[in-house]
C-alpha cells in the first residue's frame, strides 16, 4: 500500500516538474494570484470601429475604415512586472477574426502589440513574460481584432461579437497552468506556413510544445511506477507500448480538435457559396481586383509579353497567377539578364521602391531607370509601354 | 455534376485498376485494397501522360481527345488480365479468419471512424478553398491554369530564353523547370469540370490520400499483416498530421512523391518476399515516375536504384562492390569530376565544395550546425509527427534481430538509411540549412519517406514469430498464372 502511495505521489510530482517546466512556472509562486487587476469591457473607450455597452460587456458591431476594431483603457500606475499572465473572455467571436493585445507604454507614442490565441468559448490566458515589450509602466491596453492575415478575406471577415471582460495576474500555478492549456488546446488557423510545419505559429509568444512535455511525463511516470511497484522488465516493456499508443492517440484527438478548428473558419467563409464567389473570397482579394483590371485591359490589346513589379515577393507572383493566361514575369527576375523588347509592357503595383518621374518619362528604381510611357493606370495598378534603357 | 467530370473520375480510376490487375494478376491478401489503391495512384498518373500526349493542341477538350487512349488502355489491360489469369490455378479458398476479441473489434472500428473523420475534413477543406498554399499555384498550378486557359501547350522557358523569345510564345516562372505530370492532371480535371475550378481541380488529392491509405492495407496484408495489424498501421500512417495537411490543402507534389516511393517500395518488399516479378515491375514503373512529379523524386529514385541493384548482388559480393563503388565516386567527387546526369536536375556536378545543379544553381557545401535546432524541432517537437521520429529508432532497436533477419526488411532500412543521410547532409552540410532553420522544406522533404518508414515500422511490429528464429517470411501468396 505504501508503495502504490509513494508511487502515486512521485507520479504527481513528475507531473508538476515537467509541465511546471513547460509553463515556465515559478516555483516559489503562490498557487492562486495574490494580484489580481479585473477590466471589465464596458470600460474600454471604442477608438475604431462601432460598439456598444451591454451590462458589463462591450458589443463590437462594426470595424472601421481600416478593416480593424480597436478597444483601448488608459490605467494608471501600472508596472508591467507586476503581472504574469493576461485572461481574457469574449462571446461570440468570430472564427475569421485574429485577436491582437495591444498596450501602451508610458512617455512612447506607439503602441505594442502581441498576437495571441483564438478566444473560443470560456477564459484564455497567455503568459505576458514571453511578450515582447512586457515591462516598465503601462499606461493604457486593449485589443484589437481584424481579419485572421494570410487566410481570412477582408470583405468577409467581420461578425459583431461580445467582448466580456479581461484580467491581469500576478505569478501563479494557476495562471501559469491557464497559459499554458490554452497555448497547447486553443485554436490556431491556417497560415501559409502550415503546409510546411505545424509547430510555429504567428502569435508573438511561441508555446512550450506539447509532445516531448507530454512524452517525458508519461515515460518518467511509467518508469517511476516500474521502479517503485517493482514491475518485471516485460510488464513494464508492456506498459510502455501501451502508453506510447495512448499517448498516440491523444495527440491525434489534440490534432483532430485543431484540424476541425481550422476547418471550421474555411466553412465560416466559403460554405453555401457558388465556385465563382468563392473564387473571388481570397485574402489578398486586391490583388485580384488588380489583376481582374489587368486582364480587361489587356483583353484589348495585341499579346504582348508582360514584366510586373511590386513591393513584395507574395505580391507580383500572386498577380502573375491571378492574371493567367496573360504572359507576364516579375521583372525582378528579368533585370541584369537582357533587355526586354521594345513593346514589352510593365506593370506596376502598389510599389514604394519604383516611381514613374514624368519628367524624364522613365520608371525609376533599384538603381536603373527604364524608358517607359505610361497606357493604362486604374486605382494602384499602372502599365507602362517599354522605349528602352534611356 | 457534367457527365464528362464524372467520366473523368471514372476512367482513371478503372484504367488504374485495370493496369495494376493486368500487372500483377496474382490473388493475395489484401488484394482488393491494393487493387483500389494503386489503381487509383497509377490511373491518375497514366491520365496525365495521356493527357499530355493527347491534348497538347486542344486543352479545353482534353477529356474528350484523351478518354478513347485511356479507355483502349483500360480494354487492353482487362483483356490482358483475363488472358493472364485463364490458366491459372484457383486459389484454395482461404481458412475463415480467425476470431478476434470484441475490443479489438472496437478499436479497429474506432481507428476507421476516426481516420473517415479527417478524410470528411480534408474533402470538405479542398470543395470550399480556392488553391491556397503559394507554391501550389506559384510553382504547381501554374502550367495547368496557363495550358487550360491558353486552350493549347505553351512551352516554359527560363527568364532569359523568355527575354528573347526563344520560343516566341514561351512562358516563364520561378518553377519553369518543375516536372509537368501533376500539371497535365489537373488540365484533365479541368477539361471535365469544363472550368477553371481549384477546388475541383485539386481533387485529386484526396484520391490520393485514399489511395495511398488502401495501397499500403492491401500491400501490408500480402506481406503477412493480420487484418487488424494492417489497419493498425493504416492508422498510423493516417492519423500524422502533416499528411492529412497536405491533402486538405491541396496542391504541393510533396504527397505524390511519399505515396509513389511508398508504393514503390511495397511492390519492391513483395518482389523480396515472393520473387513476384510482377511487384517488381510495378515497383519499378512507380520509382520511375518520380521525377516525373517533382526534382527530389530524381533522387529518390537514384537512392532507390541504388537500394535495388545492391539488393540485385550476390551476397557474397555486395560489401566489396559497394566499398568500391563508393570509393570511385569519393574520389571521383574530390577530384570534381563527378557529374551525374539526372532527369530534370541536368548535369549535376558533386565537388567537395560544391554541388552544381543547373536548374536550382550551387548549393555550397559547409557545415551548418545552426539547421540542427529546426531538423529536431521540426522532427520531434512539433505536432507534424505525432511520435512517427521518436518511436521508429526504439522499433529498429527493439526488433534488430528481425530487420538483420529478413533480407527485406534490411534492405529497407538500408534505404531508409541512406534518404534520411542524403536529408541530414542536405541540412546540415549545405546551404539548404535555412530550409531546416526556417521550417519551410525538411518537413516536406522528410514526407518523403514517412509511408516507407511506417512501412518499416509495421514490418518489425509484426514479423511472425517464427521469423525470428530466422525462417523465411509468412507471405501467403498463392501460386502465379502461366
Amino acid at each position: 500500500m505504501i508503495r502504490r502511495v509513494g508511487c502515486g505521489l512521485a507520479i504527481v510530482a513528475i507531473w508538476l516538474l515537467v509541465f511546471g517546466t513547460a509553463a515556465h512556472l515559478r516555483w516559489n509562486a503562490p498557487l492562486l494570484p495574490q494580484q489580481r487587476l479585473g477590466l471589465d469591457a464596458n470600460a474600454f473607450r471604442v477608438v475604431m470601429g462601432a460598439g456598444s455597452q451591454d451590462g458589463t460587456s462591450l458589443r463590437v458591431g462594426r470595424v472601421g475604415e481600416d478593416g480593424s476594431a480597436l478597444q483601448m483603457m488608459p490605467v494608471a500606475q501600472l508596472r508591467a512586472e507586476d503581472y504574469a499572465v493576461l485572461r481574457y473572455r469574449f462571446d461570440g467571436f468570430p472564427r475569421t477574426l485574429e485577436l491582437s493585445f495591444v498596450f501602451r507604454r508610458a512617455g512612447e507614442d506607439d503602441v505594442q502589440t502581441a498576437t495571441v490565441p483564438w478566444p473560443g468559448d470560456g477564459w484564455h490566458s497567455i503568459d505576458l513574460n514571453e511578450v515582447p515589450g512586457w515591462h516598465g509602466e503601462i499606461t493604457e491596453l486593449g485589443f484589437a481584432e481584424y481579419a485572421t492575415p494570410q487566410i481570412a478575406p477582408e470583405s468577409n471577415a467581420f461578425r459583431p461579437f461580445r467582448f466580456d471582460r479581461t484580467e491581469l495576474w500576478s505569478a501563479s500555478w494557476r495562471g501559469s497552468f491557464g497559459a499554458l492549456y490554452t497555448s497547447w488546446f486553443g485554436c490556431t488557423p491556417w497560415a501559409l506556413m502550415s503546409i510546411s510545419a505545424l509547430g510555429p505559429q504567428r502569435e508573438v509568444a511561441q508555446p512550450a510544445p506539447l509532445l516531448p512535455f507530454a512524452l517525458a511525463a508519461t515515460v518518467s511516470s511509467l518508469l517511476a511506477a516500474g521502479l517503485l511497484l517493482r514491475w518485471p522488465r516485460r510488464l513494464l516493456l508492456q506498459r510502455l507500448c501501451m502508453a506510447c499508443a495512448a499517448l498516440w492517440i491523444f495527440l491525434d484527438l489534440v490534432w483532430l480538435g485543431d484540424f476541425r478548428a481550422k476547418h471550421q473558419l474555411t466553412e465560416a467563409v466559403y460554405a453555401g457559396k457558388g465556385w465563382s464567389e468563392r473564387a473571388a473570397l481570397v485574402p489578398d482579394q486586391d490583388i485580384r481586383l488588380a489583376a481582374e483590371q489587368l486582364r480587361s485591359y489587356f483583353s484589348t490589346q495585341p499579346g504582348h509579353q508582360i514584366l510586373v513589379i511590386a513591393d513584395s515577393k507574395y505580391t507580383f507572383l500572386r498577380l502573375i497567377y491571378q492574371m493567367l493566361p496573360l504572359n507576364a514575369a516579375p521583372l525582378d527576375q528579368a533585370l541584369g539578364l537582357r533587355w526586354p523588347r521594345r513593346d514589352t509592357r510593365i506593370v506596376l503595383y502598389q510599389s514604394t521602391q519604383w516611381h514613374y518621374d514624368d519628367a524624364r518619362g522613365a520608371l525609376i528604381g533599384a538603381g536603373r531607370a527604364l524608358a517607359v510611357e505610361p497606357v493604362f493606370e486604374a486605382g494602384d495598378v499602372h502599365v507602362y509601354k517599354f522605349r528602352g534603357a534611356p | 455534376m457534367s457527365a464528362a467530370f464524372v467520366l473523368a473520375w471514372i476512367l482513371p480510376l478503372v484504367c488504374g485498376m485495370a493496369v495494376y490487375a493486368a500487372i500483377d494478376p496474382r490473388s493475395a491478401p489484401g488484394r482488393r485494397a491494393a487493387v483500389f489503391g494503386y489503381g487509383l495512384v497509377l490511373g491518375l498518373l497514366l491520365t496525365a501522360a495521356a493527357t499530355a500526349l493527347c491534348a497538347r493542341a486542344d486543352t479545353t477538350h482534353a477529356v474528350r481527345h484523351t478518354a478513347p487512349c485511356l479507355l483502349l488502355l483500360a480494354l487492353l489491360a482487362g483483356a490482358t488480365t483475363w488472358w493472364r489469369t485463364r490458366r491459372a490455378v484457383r486459389a484454395p479458398l482461404a481458412a475463415p479468419p480467425a476470431r478476434v476479441e470484441k475490443w479489438k473489434i472496437v478499436l479497429g472500428a474506432a481507428a476507421l471512424l476516426s481516420l473517415a473523420w479527417r478524410s470528411w475534413l480534408a474533402l470538405r477543406e479542398i470543395l470550399l478553398r480556392p488553391t491556397y498554399p503559394w507554391d501550389a499555384w506559384d510553382a504547381w498550378a501554374v502550367k495547368s491554369k496557363t495550358w487550360f486557359l491558353l486552350g493549347h501547350y505553351a512551352p516554359f522557358v527560363s527568364t532569359r530564353d523568355w527575354l528573347g523569345q526563344h520560343p516566341p510564345d514561351a512562358y516563364t516562372g520561378p518553377a519553369w523547370s518543375y516536372p509537368s505530370a501533376l500539371a497535365w492532371m489537373q488540365v484533365w480535371f479541368a477539361s471535365g469540370v469544363g472550368d477553371w475550378i481549384e477546388p475541383l481541380v485539386n481533387l485529386p488529392w484526396f484520391a490520393l490520400w485514399l489511395g495511398l491509405l488502401a495501397a499500403h492495407y492491401g500491400q501490408w496484408r500480402a506481406l503477412g499483416l493480420s487484418r487488424l495489424q494492417a489497419l493498425a498501421f493504416v492508422y498510423v500512417l493516417g492519423s500524422l498530421p502533416l499528411l492529412a495537411v497536405h491533402v486538405a490543402l491541396a496542391g504541393y507534389a510533396d504527397l505524390w512523391i511519399a505515396a509513389l516511393l511508398g508504393l514503390a517500395i511495397l511492390s519492391w518488399l513483395r518482389w523480396l518476399g515472393e520473387r513476384n516479378r510482377n511487384q517488381l515491375v510495378l515497383a519499378l514503373a512507380c520509382a520511375a515516375a518520380l521525377p516525373l512529379l517533382k526534382l527530389e523524386g530524381t533522387v529518390w529514385l537514384l537512392l532507390f536504384g541504388a537500394t535495388v541493384g545492391y539488393g540485385a548482388l550476390p551476397r557474397q559480393r555486395r560489401k566489396q562492390v559497394a566499398a568500391v563503388l563508393v570509393l570511385l565516386l569519393l574520389i571521383m567527387a574530390v577530384v570534381g569530376k563527378l557529374l551525374l546526369p539526372l532527369y530534370g536536375l541536368g548535369w549535376v556536378n558533386v565537388g567537395t565544395e560544391s554541388i552544381d545543379v543547373p536548374v536550382l544553381g550551387r548549393l555550397p557545401i559547409g557545415w551548418h550546425p545552426g539547421a540542427l535546432g529546426g531538423l529536431t524541432l521540426s522532427l520531434f517537437a512539433q505536432s507534424n509527427w505525432h511520435l512517427l521520429w521518436w518511436l521508429t529508432p526504439l522499433v529498429v532497436a527493439w526488433r534488430w534481430r528481425e530487420l538483420r533477419a529478413r533480407e527485406a526488411t534490411r534492405l529497407l532500412g538500408l534505404f531508409l538509411l541512406l534518404g534520411l543521410s542524403w536529408l541530414a547532409f542536405l541540412f546540415l552540410g549545405t546551404d539548404a540549412a535555412s530550409w531546416a532553420e526556417s521550417f519551410t522544406a525538411v518537413n516536406r522533404l522528410v514526407m518523403h519517406l514517412v509511408p516507407a518508414t511506417v512501412s518499416l515500422c509495421a514490418l518489425l511490429c509484426c514479423a511472425p514469430r517464427r521469423a525470428r528464429r530466422g525462417r523465411a517470411s509468412a507471405y501467403a501468396v498463392q501460386p502465379a498464372a502461366a
